[in-house]
């Protein structure tokens, strides 16, 4: 079993007395890739939104990394800069640059103002670019706009981002919404082989696709963990049968 | 800065190329270096624009490429002239002064010399004192250092409790406007230390060239002004090239995501925030000994949303773009109010041009927005791309 990367305990959170996440734990090792599952309003964005600091959340403990430093005091960009990266629902990537600029954006370097304003493109840094594109099928596109490229273009320049940021723990947001099936099966396999160097978490709707993932499954229902296990042991949960699947 | 810099960016070139030759034409056809062809006070007022137009280009910066439309550019432009001009004024009292004094039987004290020299400047107000905030005017190295910190600190303190707070978009414009406002009516007031509306006036007159002509004295600041608009402009298009360019459009379109990717957005903005109000502030310093007085009606906010007229007329997000738009904006306002445009008989009514240009311009303003929504320089990027 590998190591515990990131570690969420007795969470809350309400939003004007609606409790989107009650009392929530949740660990992930390193590497690891999880799916997550769960009804509409079952928390799971508000889940990604306290990790990544969007959200603080009222109650609880979140500890992350091998000295077990807590999230809960840092900024958006400080917890990314820890390594946790974000994949949002909707595809955002900057539209009026071009895929290049934006996975140069994304490269792990000093992030500081004047780091940047001085930085001076590097071979290593190229050749990352390169790879990234190779691994995102992304090659003839680097020079184009981002704005110009295929709905599952954008998901996978996303996804390039992410990983051009070099990140231990990755969330990914339905990354399969919206595509083909050939876009699916690729997808897939960019999260499997992502997954083998360092955490990957999946949120998903679409059963088909976590099921084809072959992983871990964790289920949330109303802001808790109703379920965990592999896709069979929580699909055939009573529970679970009850609260998702069932209907 | 290295050569591909300038390889990567052609434009730049092309740029102070224009700027060199346009220097040097109306360097040949002035009065006091030329032809005479161009009188002395339009010299000044071709000066006055090329410090509009690096106010304007530093909008650019803020508002085209970083997305802050910040209605208080022209308040830290009017600071660096309030600067500059507090140097201007004392030193050129002091000259006066003393040589009234000179001729007293007993040589006046230091004391008596300021004493005279705060009276002479405050008794307009009903002062004689030199306020708190004039005890570096004496010294021009301390007064131009005046001209970048003060605009440069407002803004840092400024831009660091409002972007701290996430404030953005329409309400961070209403709260530049509101800093702007402020500052403005502080300065209308008699002990505001500034001279109240009467404002810092005299300021044509450099101390220590009394018997230069002014056009010599004017060409000397068209000069100096053209060479901060290139240095400025070559500072905005390093500033906005390359990966920081990268990272503040990201940040305009969507200061989020960029969160997300590990960049402290904050910082980002509060650099391109400073740095532009920085350079706002060296302008006003050159802009200012141009016009000869600087009153507290330069800093209301309809200054600063000119500045925000002409950028967008211009076209944001390119830097000539908001050169072109000042030059355009500022030479036909001053075409029609000043007279040289003729006025339209109608028959029954007649357009004088000096109460119909502000209709004129909103009207522009509503037309660019309308039609050419990427302004003058979206069309001139239209025509150099077709013929490309």
């Amino acid at each position: 079993m590998s190591k515990t990367l990131l570690e969420l305990s007795g969470v809350s959170v309400s939003f004007d007395g609606f409790k989107a996440i009650n009392n929530l734990s949740f660990q992930i090792g390193e590497p690891e890739l999880r799916a997550i599952i769960g009804p509409n309003g079952a928390g799971k964005t508000t889940f990604m939104d306290i990790i990544t600091g969007k959200t603080k959340p009222d109650d609880g403990h979140i500890l992350w990394g091998d000295k077990g430093i807590s999230l809960l005091g840092l900024s958006e960009s400080a917890i990314a800069r820890e390594g946790i990266g974000r994949k949002f629902q909707k595809p955002t990537v900057f539209e009026a640059q071009t895929v290049r600029e934006n996975l140069a954006m994304a490269l792990k370097n000093p992030r500081g103002p004047f780091d940047v304003l001085f930085y001076k493109k590097t071979s290593d840094g190229a050749a990352r670019i390169e790879a990234i594109a190779e691994q995102t099928g992304l090659t003839d596109s680097l020079t184009r706009p981002a704005g110009e490229l295929s709905h599952g273009q954008k998901q996978w320049l996303e996804i390039g981002m992410l990983l051009a940021q070099e990140p231990r723990l990755l969330l990914v947001d339905e990354p399969a919404a919206g595509m083909t099936p050939a876009e699916r099966e690729k997808t897939t396999q960019m999260l499997v082989e992502a997954a083998k160097t360092r955490a990957v978490v999946v949120v998903e709707h679409d059963m088909e696709f976590v099921r084809r993932l072959n992983c871990k499954v964790t289920v949330l229902n109303e802001g808790s963990v109703l379920a965990e296990g592999s896709i069979d042991h929580v699909t055939s949960d009573p529970q679970v049968i009850e609260v998702y699947l069932g209907r | 800065m290295n050569r591909s810099f300038f390889a990567k960016n052609p434009s730049i070139l092309w740029f102070i190329a224009l700027l060199g030759l346009f220097t040097l034409g109306v360097t040949l056809l002035s009065e006091a270096t030329g032809t005479g062809l161009i009188s002395t006070s339009f010299v000044k007022t071709l000066g006055k624009t090329l410090c509009l137009c690096l106010v304007a280009i530093a909008m650019d910066v803020v508002w085209g490429y970083c997305g802050i439309l910040s209605l208080g550019h022209f308040a830290f432009f009017g600071i660096g002239g309030y600067a500059i001009g507090m140097w201007l004024m004392y030193a050129r009292t002091e000259v006066i002064v003393s040589a009234s004094m000179a001729n007293q039987v007993i040589p006046p004290s230091a004391t008596e010399v300021s004493d005279a020299i705060a009276s002479q400047i405050f008794g307009v107000v009903g002062a004689s004192e030199l306020p708190t905030i004039w005890s570096f005017a004496h010294s021009l190295p301390l007064q131009l250092l005046m001209v970048v910190l003060i605009p440069g600190l407002l803004a840092l303190v400024f831009g660091w409790l409002a972007f701290r707070s996430r404030v953005t978009g329409v309400y961070l414009s209403i709260l530049t406007q509101a800093m702007t406002l402020a500052l403005s009516l502080y300065l209308f007031q008699n002990d505001s230390g500034l001279r109240g509306n009467n404002g810092l006036s005299g300021l044509q007159n450099i101390p220590g060239f009394e018997s230069t002509p002014q056009s010599l004295v004017s060409m000397a600041f068209f000069w100096a002004s053209a060479l901060a608009l290139a240095i400025g402009y070559i500072l905005f298009a390093f500033v906005i090239s390359g990966k920081m360019g990268s990272v503040i459009r990201a940040i305009r379109d969507n200061e989020t995501r960029v969160r997300f990717l590990g960049y402290h957005v904050e910082s980002y903005k509060l650099f391109v925030f400073t740095l532009t109000a920085i350079v706002a502030g060296i302008a006003g310093a050159l802009y200012y000994p141009q016009a000869g007085i600087i009153n507290p009606a330069e800093i209301a906010p309809i200054a600063s949303i000119y500045l925000a007229v002409w950028v967008a007329i211009g076209g944001r997000g390119r830097l000539y773009g908001a050169v072109l738009g000042t030059v355009a904006v500022t030479l036909a306002s001053s075409w029609f109010t000043g007279g040289g445009a003729p006025d339209i008989n109608l028959g029954f009514y007649t357009i004088k041009w000096t109460d119909w240009w502000l209709v004129l311009l909103g009207l522009s303003f509503v037309a660019v927005t309308l039609f050419a929504p990427q302004g003058i320089g979206g069309l001139v990027d239209k025509l150099v791309r077709k013929k490309a």
